[in-house]
């Protein structure tokens, strides 16, 4: 799989992609950014990595837990397979705990790909936080096996000012594990968030969720998968997109349900909210089930913001421009909310609240 | 309601009842497609110049096209050279009513359960409500009841390849205009070789008196059918359109490829009622309907109103989007469906509501119920265009499991492009509860009774929508398509 033979929109899976973004971005040259990836770390305990265009940057790192090495991984997906060679890998297991492992993706142009592994054994913990700036096309691959009992948060804030950020989610949820994945798009680049989880163990637990705001003529989208293969397992997905200007956000997430999987709660929640009439969002909760004795549940919306609301605020003294920012930091916050993490939280938050003053 | 499941499942030991088919002396074309097939097709129907035209066109275009891979089915590679495009009933002289008709095809109607209503009209009760009766056996119509009082009311209800010789303007205006020969593989399919179908012309400020009907029916074996249904509401006018559909028991599989294109100017309404129930294949799948249908409605003038309702209980394949296209500014758009699926059957069915006009709503409830070993998806499309404002949009789709072989499937796509829309959609997967089952069968019933009994409660919102002696048929139908499914 090459730049030249990506899918095409005419492919279902691939209906609302930008792909056109992403080859410009991939071709854009390198130049210094003036970003200070210090300064992109939360103020918190645990291993750091920087990787500078996909490649390690130790001088800003402290990796602890986590190994760099060659990973060849076998991936089908059209971008994730794009994705081999030096990456980072994460073996926990119950006695291995660790503080939260930030990475730092800093891009300064043309394309680069990272590979992950995150393997967490029975009763295994982590927590990994990922942020993108930079320009130019980030593309990442991750492969993640939870044993029984373990416990993955993940999260991760795209503020890259340009280009294009395109990452894989592939995961194997264990006997009573959860994984939880939290995605805020916040910068200015183009976006496509892949996920597949699969649902393996018997009460397995997967979350896949985000806000994602876009503006100018900025497009981004998720197309996300959950996989239930075994009985009694838990998903939740849910999504918020705001957008501005001219621009796009995709939202598509899929709840499947193999037939033995029985007993199985899926629950996907899919809204959109147009800032300007020039803006579009466009939604696909899919359901595929094939067993009988389940609970699946999904709802999606698209609309502005409730003027009965906005006009309530206004009755009470809050200015127009802050009761707006007021109701869309509330949308916004159903999808970050899922971040376990406070600290973690609340940065995610205080980017959503940059972006929409800026926007707004 | 008790009494009418117990006639059903008693009805469904006959297994497929309507599976009789009857010799009426058949003239085909050559077997396989080609120019000549549709050459020949153009020249049995005496069609001018321009209709052959645009035959050929759409028949050369359709050879650059390939088949819809995108939808969740499984649909074996369908041969188009070994098949019948055209198969007529020998000339017969021309009728003024029903009456009139071979008693052979009056005998198949019978089988087929002609409303209550149209039989009293058929034996002339006094004071009867009237139903008007386009039949199209095989592939050509061969009896228009009623037509000196549609005449009267000035509603111009004929076959369409009688409106082709009769009202060519009308139809060159409109033919092809709310589906292009370009639009799908099947539609161009269809442009080229479309034997006969329905066309309905109801003029300014008219209420049709009567609801108007059309059966279809595939008689012939090895032989497509190829339908085409036209229906243009003018200003302000008002018209109930059913379709209804039986087909014969064969073994091998045939394709069904109708265009149906409705058009609602200022303040028409049109309302569009569907049974589906053809041929589903036995329960190993063997034989059954394709059933690959384009329907489009498009509410172009102010306040227009299309309303499609269906109830699919059979083919082995559907592939089937009822659509508004709502261009008129308060145009509304209502699609009801129930599909039920049973043994091997396949069904990806769903509509599309694209928005373009001013405060054009739309309402969609869907039901899917899946039993045996059977796919069933929810397939839809809700667009909304930038320029328009204050739409509101609500969709329902819930699905039923009978059993834990079969598969219900969604797949709403939702694009939006105003920020005054207001888009909402939920969607509910379930099965039927021990408890419904339990409470039910403790009142007497027995397990198949009572499974009928919860099912049609749960597609009532639906068969609400039908005019009434649809809704009866259609209750019918779906305990018989579930025979089997429990238990």
């Amino acid at each position: 799989m090459t730049l030249a033979t990506l899918p095409s929109p005419r492919d279902e899976a691939w209906r609302w992609a930008d792909l056109d973004s992403l080859r410009t971005a991939a071709q854009t040259p390198q130049q210094s950014t003036g970003i200070d990836p210090a300064s992109l770390f939360l103020d918190l305990p645990g291993p750091r990595l920087t990787f500078i265009d996909g490649a390690f940057e130790p001088a800003h790192s402290r990796p602890g837990a986590v190994q760099l090495t060659r990973l060849d991984m076998n991936a089908s997906h059209p971008l994730g397979a794009l994705a081999q060679g030096e990456g980072w890998v994460l073996k926990l297991d119950a006695r291995t705990a660790t503080d939260p492992v930030q990475i730092v993706h800093l891009a300064t142009g043309g394309e680069n790909h990272l590979p992950a592994r995150i393997d967490l054994a029975e009763d295994g913990v982590a927590t990994v936080i990922e942020s993108y700036a930079g320009r130019g096309w980030s593309n990442r691959l991750l492969h993640a096996s939870l044993g029984k009992g373990a416990r993955l948060m993940r999260a991760v804030r795209l503020l890259q000012d340009q280009g294009f950020v395109s990452i894989r989610d592939e995961a194997s949820i264990g006997e009573a594990a959860s994984y939880v994945a939290t995605f805020l798009g916040a910068g200015q680049s183009g976006s496509r968030i892949d996920g597949f989880l699969r649902c393996d163990g018997v009460g397995a637990f997967a979350e896949m969720g985000g806000a994602l705001l876009t503006r100018g003529e900025q497009r981004q989208e998720c197309a996300v998968a959950v996989h239930h293969a075994a009985p009694e397992g838990t998903s939740r997905q849910v999504w918020r997109a705001v957008a501005a200007d001219a621009s796009t956000v995709s939202l598509a997430a899929r709840a499947e349900v193999a037939r033995h999987a029985q007993k199985t709660d899926g629950e996907q929640s899919l809204r959109g909210l147009l800032l300007k009439r020039t803006s579009t969002v466009n939604l696909k909760p899919e359901l595929e089930i094939f067993a009988d004795d389940v609970k699946c549940a999904h709802g999606a919306t698209v609309g502005e913001l409730d003027r009965r609301a906005l006009f309530y605020m206004q009755s009470r003294g809050i200015p127009e421009a802050q009761a707006k920012a007021l109701l869309t930091h509330a949308f916004v916050a159903d999808a970050l909310d899922r971040i376990g993490d406070e600290a973690v939280g609340e940065a995610f938050k205080a980017d959503a609240d940059r972006w929409l003053e800026a926007a707004l | 309601m008790a009494t009418k499941n117990a006639e059903a499942l008693a009805a469904a030991n006959k297994k497929y009842e309507w599976g009789f088919s009857s010799d009426i002396e058949q003239e085909f074309a050559p077997k396989g497609l080609s120019e000549d097939t549709v050459r020949f097709i153009s020249a049995k129907k005496n069609e001018p110049e321009w209709m052959l035209d645009w035959r050929l066109k759409a028949y050369r275009h359709w050879l650059t096209m390939t088949p819809p891979d995108w939808a969740k089915l499984n649909v074996p590679p369908i041969d188009y050279q070994d098949a019948y495009y055209y198969a007529e009933p020998k000339a017969k002289p021309k009728l003024d009513s029903l009456d009139q008709v071979d008693p052979e095809i009056l005998r198949v109607y019978e089988k087929l359960g002609i409303p209550i209503e149209e039989q009293k009209v058929l034996a002339g009760v006094e004071g009867s409500r009237k139903v008007a009766v386009d039949a199209v056996f095989d592939s050509v119509s061969v009896a228009t009841t009623f037509r000196a009082e549609l005449e009267a009311a000035g509603v111009i209800f004929r076959s369409i390849s009688e409106a082709i010789r009769e009202y060519p303007d009308l139809v060159k205006k409109w033919l092809g205009k709310v589906v292009p020969m370009h639009d799908n593989y099947f539609a161009a399919l269809n442009c080229a070789v479309f034997s006969d179908g329905t066309f309905v012309y109801i003029p300014e400020g008219v209420r049709c008196p009567m609801e108007l009907s059309t059966y279809f029916r595939i008689n012939a074996e090895n032989t497509g059918q190829f339908e085409r249904t036209l229906i243009v509401a003018d200003k302000g006018s008002y018209v109930s359109y059913l379709e209804g559909c039986t087909a014969p028991m064969r073994d091998e599989n045939q394709l069904h490829a109708a265009v149906v294109e409705l058009v609602a100017l200022d303040d028409a309404e049109i309302k569009y009622s569907t049974v589906q129930n053809w041929y589903p294949g036995d329960e190993n799948g063997k034989g059954g309907i394709y059933n690959f249908v384009t329907k489009r409605a498009l509410c172009q003038g102010k306040n227009s109103k299309v309303s499609w309702t269906q109830v699919e209980t059979g083919s082995a394949i559907t592939w089937k989007y009822p659509s508004c296209v709502l261009a008129g500014e308060n145009s509304v758009g209502e699609f009801y469906s129930v599909a039920v699926t049973n043994n091997r059957q396949q069904a990806d069915t769903g509509t599309k509501m694209i928005h373009l006009g001013k405060n054009s709503r739309s309402t969609i409830v869907s039901k899917g119920i899946s039993a045996g070993r059977s796919d069933n998806t929810y397939r839809g499309l809700v667009r909304v265009g930038p320029t328009a404002e204050n739409v509101r949009n609500f969709t329902q789709c819930d699905s039923l499991l009978l059993g834990d072989q079969c598969g219900a499937h969604t797949v709403p796509y939702i694009e939006v492009r105003n920020p005054s829309a207001q888009i909402e959609h939920e969607a509910t997967t379930s099965k039927i509860s021990e408890d419904q089952l339990f409470y039910a069968m403790q009142r007497g019933l027995d397990q198949e009774a009572a499974v009928a009994l919860i099912v049609n409660g749960f597609a009532k919102e639906v068969l609400q929508q039908l005019p009434m002696e649809f809704a009866v048929e259609a209750q019918k139908l779906l305990g018989i398509s579930l025979e089997g499914s429990v238990g």
